[in-house]
């Protein structure tokens, strides 16, 4: 098993025909992922790579297309109204890849997503990949494929190009993963850590995680509140979790103004701190590693020992 | 884009939100004349100006230009002062906070009311202050505002017109968060006296009112400058725009946002001091790269050069890094030089840089994606650490 994507899921990529589209086609093709469609508007009738495009998610569906996953690739000023598209012709399970998307268009789509019961992951997210499976590009295209390995380790990442190496270190150390998820770092995300989470712990395949967290915003802490809240109850969390936290560089610098590559890492005042977010996370027994390619023996070491209190 | 108080009321002013009367003035002359007592208050995007000394009563316009004599071109919270808001004094009553940002746990836009605004509202209690979500697909509606002021005395109509202002306000003009403290009753009416906005600058191509860029108070190096000056003469790819200036001594080329953050994470971790942080990605040709490393390259004392990436998707590894030993090749360095690079072309750069090594006598390790990036981080540390352990012995004997 996986999560949120296997081989049998139905994908349309929303912006099929600009050049991240073009190429993510080819990408799901290769890996025999079902694209079934591709949405540009004003662009039906066209093909890219023998995927049929189509005005509009509805005129895709009224030529017999079910549509389980939309993979949304269009640039950020439309993004909004591709989203909003996607929700209303109800598909379940929406991977934002836009970067960019204005704050007030992302709570907006969140809001109505929530309404409809459908799960969005990102946005700025390099994809989803259920390795050996299938996936949503960019994520292990190209080279970068080589860093997967199938396995039973869900893996969750804020940055795009850690959840390539965070999958890495797994497979160097021996332990395949189920799900690769990358959630994106923007002040609202889709799903958070604690939302991925909760889907993993309903995959029987799933026997560990592994998470890339970052300065800035709330994810990791309300985690591990949610976690502490859960052992409280006398029903804790039953799968090891292991994560690294980004962001001792940009703490040590002080410096708040410089754009430091990943715009989500901003500290806004003392929340969303590197130390209160790992002093919260351990204490909700989460194993934190302070050099991030320790993710594998740790990994290895806690899935050997069990959980321990 | 956190803007400054005299920006942000002028999109309170833009939408109806009532404020205190003031003049901006940006140099001394501009001080019109006056004989009544003002608030004087310099401009700064940091907090606590108030603390700092930047915000005083003065009881004319002979007092005004005294101070702001003092004051233009001078720091204040590190930022040099360059606007002077002369603002008219109001009658305080009682000073109330309105506030409204995002809820990044829940994903919903937050009002936040308390009736003790003032200086330190987030060391009240609790009970004090009134959080109340907003269902964004509605906004802000009649009922939200019945909640939210349900145990205030003061009026409602009114405060409810500003609520709504507010709300018009911080969706009109894409704020990230948005708040009055305090909002003054004045016995009669409610004025804003200060004004704090957080632009969400992923919007800035919609927004009709722009704002001057916020440049960072540190002046950029000569370094810093060079480097942002390579992605101006050649957009493929990326090299060299987020350059920082640093005290260390391992130079430093990274790529990727999330992975050059970690690199460096590791080298803060254990100890290893970098003299720079820099990135190139998305492919950018060989000429950019060499002018990358030599702005990387000059600096005096360095004790090694990490070049570290995950696996790259599209990037060339073999040009990049054939642009990296075009410099090393031309300036030949002592010094450990540790890559770990993998991707397109990554065998033939892996024959390259064996045949560089061994032409030039460069201390070249290369690691490819059988080691893991930040391991290669630390091996950088520990050969820094023993060249300059061999050069200390050196010069000893």
């Amino acid at each position: 098993m996986s999560i949120l994507i296997d081989e049998g899921t139905t994908f349309i990529i929303q912006g099929i025909t600009g050049k991240q589209g073009q190429r993510a086609t080819g990408e799901m093709l290769k890996n025999n992922c079902k694209l079934i469609a591709g949405v540009t508007p004003g662009k039906g009738g066209q093909e890219v790579e023998g995927v049929p495009v189509y005005n509009s998610i509805k005129a895709a569906q009224e030529n017999g297309k079910e549509i389980d996953c939309s993979v949304i690739m269009v640039p950020p000023r439309f993004a909004k109204g591709a989203i909003k598209e996607a929700i209303e012709a109800n598909v379940k399970l929406i991977n934002i890849i836009t970067e960019n998307i204005p704050i007030h268009d992302m709570a907006y789509c969140l809001a109505l997503a929530r309404k409809k019961g459908i799960t969005i992951i990102g946005a700025t997210s390099v994809g989803i990949y259920s390795v050996g499976k299938s996936k949503c590009p960019p994520i292990a295209s190209g080279k970068s494929k080589i860093a997967f390995s199938q396995g039973n380790i869900g893996v969750i990442s804020r940055s795009g190009s850690m959840s390539s190496e965070t999958s890495l270190i797994l497979t160097l150390a021996g332990l395949g993963q189920s799900t690769v998820v990358s959630i994106g770092s923007d002040v609202l995300m889709g799903s958070t850590f604690k939302e991925v989470v909760e889907m993993f712990e309903s995959d029987d395949d799933t026997k560990g995680i592994a998470l890339f967290g970052e300065i800035g915003g709330t994810s990791e802490e309300d985690l591990a509140e949610w976690l502490i809240e859960r052992k409280n109850q006398g029903n804790a969390f039953a799968k090891p979790i292991v994560a690294f936290i980004s962001g001792k560089f940009a703490e040590a610098l002080g410096v708040q103004n410089v754009s430091l590559g990943h715009a989500g890492a901003i500290i806004e005042g003392n929340k969303g701190t590197r130390k209160n977010k790992v002093m919260k996370l351990k204490e909700a027994g989460v194993h934190i590693v302070d050099v991030h390619h320790k993710i594998g023996e740790k990994m290895k070491e806690v899935l050997e020992n069990g959980i321990k209190e | 884009m956190k803007l400054k108080e005299f920006e942000a009321k002028s999109l309170f002013k833009e939408a109806g939100i009532p404020l205190s009367h003031g003049t901006l003035v940006k140099n001394v002359e501009e001080i019109p004349s006056f004989s009544e007592t003002k608030v004087f208050k310099v401009q700064t995007v940091a907090n606590g100006r108030g603390k700092a000394g930047g915000v005083f009563l003065v009881e004319n316009s002979e007092e005004a230009k005294q101070k702001a004599t003092e004051f233009f071109g001078k720091e204040v919270l590190g930022e040099t002062i360059n606007e002077i808001l002369i603002d008219n004094k109001v009658n305080i009553e009682q000073e109330l906070y309105l506030g409204i940002l995002f809820n990044t746990g829940k994903r919903v836009p937050v009002f936040i009311f308390s009736e003790k605004g003032g200086v330190d509202i987030e060391s009240l209690s609790e009970e004090r202050i009134v959080k109340h979500e907003i269902d964004i697909l509605k906004g802000l509606t009649d009922e939200d505002c019945d909640v939210i002021l349900a145990n205030s005395e003061h009026n409602k109509a009114e405060l409810k017109d500003i609520m709504k202002k507010l709300w018009e306000c911080f969706v009109k003009f894409d704020c990230k968060m948005l708040e009055v403290n305090p909002l003054v009753f004045t016995g009669e009416n409610y004025v804003a006296v200060d004004a704090v906005i957080v632009l969400d600058d992923d919007a800035n191509y919609r927004r009709e009112i722009k704002f001057s860029e916020r440049t960072d108070n540190r002046k950029a190096t000569a370094r810093e400058i060079a480097a942002h000056e390579i992605d101006k003469d050649d957009h493929r790819g990326v090299a060299g725009k987020t350059f920082l200036d640093l005290d260390g001594d391992i130079a430093i080329l990274t790529s990727g946002g999330g992975a050059s953050m970690t690199v460096m994470d590791t080298l803060v971790e254990v100890g290893g001091n970098p003299a720079n942080f820099t990135e190139y990605s998305g492919n950018p040709p060989k000429e950019k790269v060499e002018r990358l490393t030599k702005i990387v390259l000059d600096r005096e004392n360095l004790s090694g050069l990490l070049v570290a990436g995950v696996i790259a998707n599209f990037t060339n590894i073999k040009e990049t890094l054939e642009g990296i030993m075009n410099i090393l090749i031309e300036q030949k360095p002592d010094f450990p030089i540790v890559i770990r690079r993998a991707g397109p072309h990554d065998e033939e750069a892996k024959v390259m840089l064996a045949q560089v090594k061994e032409e030039h006598g460069l201390d070249i390790h290369y690691y490819d994606e059988k080691t893991p990036m930040t391991k290669a981080a630390l091996i950088m540390v520990e050969l820094s650490n023993e060249y300059k352990e061999n050069k200390k012995a050196g010069v000893m004997s």
